[in-house]
């Protein structure tokens, strides 16, 4: 069985120079099109938003205070002390207070610049079309506020959001805005179980600012790393087809026919070698593009984790899909016939997974079809894992990716020829 | 020991290989003729093995392989007719790698193949990739190969072709010292009388799939008993003169072969005085003659009407 790969691996180091040139390829591909098009990756990759926002505040926490004050000393069994003590509490984060704060912040300040103002003012600002648009904090929101968080009665009235047309931009702020209070009411329920208080806005993740549901944002450049080094790795798998395709050729195929060898031996060769080469591949686009171009600079080494293993996964995932190829390419009487077919089953896999165009361009349906290819997945999947960095996002691709291994090696075993001479 | 049983393979309907009949004794040295398109690989391959019959049978002492070919190929070694080898490993990394999946002792493995190498005299260059061999060099490897497992039974398909005639010695010599000194059991297969004449005890001559003659050297020979084999060089070939040539009495069969004429006639007297008239009527001059001792070649000319190599 390790004779196998050992002459595999023999072979290809016999094809050095050819076979680092496909190894290398996707990371020369990144680092090169990162030159030419610098736009498309490091910093300036993420979007640049400006937004003028009217902030119209008809809220007085002093007031909405001490309304929540006589509201709780006439609603809660709670004590005198303990009144004292929770209102201390409420003071040290006064929740409109914190989210004006967190509006001002430095890291909204680069793409949203806020100015106060009286109602009528910003909603005729809008509708002119010199805002696109305006918060209102209505009168005792915080009230409403502090007794929907602590006392758990729903708020009659709404914070609103004013916007002339619905942008994109204008779509991001409410939704920072919306995810503010729900992570501050989050916060609360873990406060109050846990008894501790924190400062929300300390608890923010860091990104926050540019995406649409809160988490960290992908940028293009890690968009294009990861869907350069799935592409290329299926490029490997038929690297290796068209390899057998040569045994075929060359004959030597027959002579270990001849020698009894059980199938699973050349295809363990064959397999073991594509998966040591394709993860060697992946690990160098990861971490090259990562050292050259600092395309995970933002990130910590937990997403090394998640990139690690589902690379691995991949790996094994198309190592075990060559075995297919593999036997395939053994039954072809023609082994062109087999380059040409696996070539062009490679470029519908890039397509629909994604590989050559951003996934997200496509329809929803085809989306939804390219996810079902191995480079599909993987591309979505660690899209996915950047943003949240939830291992949870990784549990059901590594079992798919898991089945893919077991099918395909079964199926590479029974489509391997018995006899050597197929023709 | 080996034998088929009415082995026929069809390609597509067109039947390449019909009803084969063949058996090796243990220690034989047994030849298989034909020329270019006779089936000779096809039938190679279907015992080897390789390739499924379309129908008939292989047998190794006298059971059935077709089902299951395991304990077939432990004992045979196989030197197919194209060089099976990886031409980016040296010989040494190929006879390693093959030795190994053939499942050669690994106490063993080292000394089998220098051993090998030493019967294929190639010891020095072992080191070398295969594609840096000349064609000799490979067929010798091609066929230290095949030796590495100490097979009982060696089969090899056409060693010899496109070879210098030096490396042609060796290898023949190799096969015919293999036969005699190991008891190796030899299926030879060549479209070169001379060697299967030099090499083995037995032949099998094929030609259109078919097995046309077959037995002793001398037995196939006796064919040819109560003919006369003439070579006549005239200093011009016309088909007036062919067609003449054609109608002697006792002529069974005219063949042209460059500037020679060679003509199977029954033994009569007469056959050179007739040729020398018809030679005159034409005017033909017959610059050259002789009478033949008839070889393989003339049987299958005899058989066929065809040299083996047109
Ligand atoms: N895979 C195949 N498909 C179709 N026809 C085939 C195939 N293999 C061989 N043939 C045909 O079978 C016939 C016999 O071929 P084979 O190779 O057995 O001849 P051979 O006696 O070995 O000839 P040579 O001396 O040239 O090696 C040829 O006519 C060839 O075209
Ligand atoms: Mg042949």
């Amino acid at each position: 069985m390790w004779t196998f790969l050992i002459k595999d691996l023999l072979l290809f180091w016999r094809d050095r120079k050819e076979v680092a040139i496909i190894i290398l390829l996707p990371l020369a591909l990144v680092v090169i099109l990162s030159l030419v098009m610098p736009g498309m990756f490091g910093e300036g990759s993420e979007e640049e938003y400006d937004l003028d926002l009217a902030l119209v505040k008809e809220d007085d926490q002093e007031r909405s205070l001490e309304l929540f004050e006589d509201h709780l000393r006439q609603t809660s069994d709670l004590s005198n002390n303990e009144i004292e003590e929770l209102l201390i509490g409420v003071r040290a984060h006064l929740p409109v207070e914190g989210l004006i704060e967190y509006l001002n912040s430095p890291e909204l300040a680069e793409w949203v610049s806020v100015e106060a103002m009286e109602k009528e003012t910003a909603q005729a600002e809008v509708e002119q079309g010199n805002l696109d648009g305006a918060l209102i904090i209505p009168e005792d929101y915080s009230f409403q506020l502090l007794a929907d968080m602590y006392l758990n009665e729903p708020t009659e009235q709404a914070l609103s959001f004013q916007a002339d047309d619905q942008t994109m931009e204008v779509e991001i702020l409410s939704n920072v805005i919306q995810s503010y209070l729900d992570h501050m009411n989050l916060h609360h329920a873990i406060s109050s179980a846990g008894g501790e208080v924190e400062v929300p806005s300390e608890a923010l993740p860091q990104g926050q600012v540019e995406n649409v549901e809160g988490q960290q944002s992908f940028s293009m450049d890690q968009y294009f790393t990861i869907s350069m080094g799935a592409l290329f790795v299926l490029f490997l798998a038929a690297t290796v087809a068209t390899r057998t395709g040569i045994e075929k050729r060359e004959n030597t195929f027959k002579r270990i026919v001849l020698t009894n060898s059980p199938p699973l031996y050349y295809l363990f060769g064959k397999t073991m070698g594509t998966f040591i080469l394709a993860w060697c591949q992946m690990m160098l686009i990861l971490i090259g593009s990562h050292l050259i171009l600092g395309v995970f600079s933002d990130h910590d080494i937990t997403v090394w984790v998640g990139l690690i293993l589902m690379a691995t996964m991949y790996a094994l995932a198309i190592a075990a899909i060559s075995a297919v190829m593999t036997s395939v390419m053994l039954r072809l009487k023609n082994s062109e016939t087999g380059d040409g077919i696996f070539m062009m089953v490679i470029m519908v896999f890039g397509v629909i997974g994604g590989n050559f165009v951003p996934i997200y361009l496509l329809p929803n349906w085809l989306q939804q079809i390219g996810e079902m290819t191995p480079n599909g997945l993987v591309l979505a999947t660690l899209i996915e894992w950047i943003q949240y960095e939830d291992f949870s996002i990784l549990v059901m691709p590594t079992v798919i990716l898991m089945i893919i291994v077991i099918v395909s090696l079964f199926i590479g075993v029974k489509l391997y020829p018995k006899r050597g001479d197929v023709s | 020991m080996l034998e088929t049983v009415q082995l026929t393979k069809a390609f597509k309907g067109k039947t390449v290989v019909d009803e084969v009949d063949l058996y090796l004794d243990q220690g034989e040295s047994v030849g298989l003729l034909g020329p270019n398109g006779a089936g000779k690989s096809t039938t190679i391959s279907m015992i080897s093995s390789l390739l499924k019959p379309t129908s008939g049978d292989v047998k190794l002492n006298q059971k059935s392989t077709i089902k299951n070919p395991v304990d077939l190929r432990k004992v045979l070694g196989v030197v197919p007719q194209e060089i099976a080898l990886y031409e980016e490993l040296s010989a040494y990394e190929n006879l390693k790698f093959f030795g190994r999946i053939y499942r050669v002792p690994k106490s063993e493995l080292e000394s089998r193949i220098q051993d090998t190498l030493e019967i294929v005299g190639l010891k020095e260059r072992q080191k070398d990739l295969i594609k840096t061999f000349s064609g000799g060099m490979k067929r010798r490897v091609n066929i230290a190969t095949a030796l590495l497992h100490n097979p009982k039974i060696l089969i090899l398909d056409e060693p010899t072709v496109g070879i210098d005639p030096q490396s042609r010695n060796y290898i023949l010599e190799m096969v015919r010292q293999l036969n005699e000194q190991k008891g190796t059991t030899v299926l030879y297969t060549s479209h070169y009388m001379e060697e299967v004449e030099q090499l083995c005890n037995r032949v099998y001559i094929m030609d259109h799939g078919k097995v046309i003659a077959k037995g002793t050297k001398s037995e196939l020979l006796s064919i040819l008993s109560n003919e006369d084999t003439i070579s006549v060089q005239p200093n011009r070939i016309d088909e007036e003169f062919l067609a003449a040539v054609k109608k002697i009495e006792g002529v069974r069969k005219v063949e042209v072969s460059g500037e020679e004429i060679n003509i199977i006639a029954k033994k009569v007297s007469n056959i050179v005085s007739e040729l020398v008239n018809v030679g005159e009527r034409h005017q033909v001059q017959i610059l050259n003659f002789q009478m033949e001792n008839p070889s393989l070649e003339n049987v299958f000319l005899h058989l066929t009407g065809r040299t083996l190599r047109d």
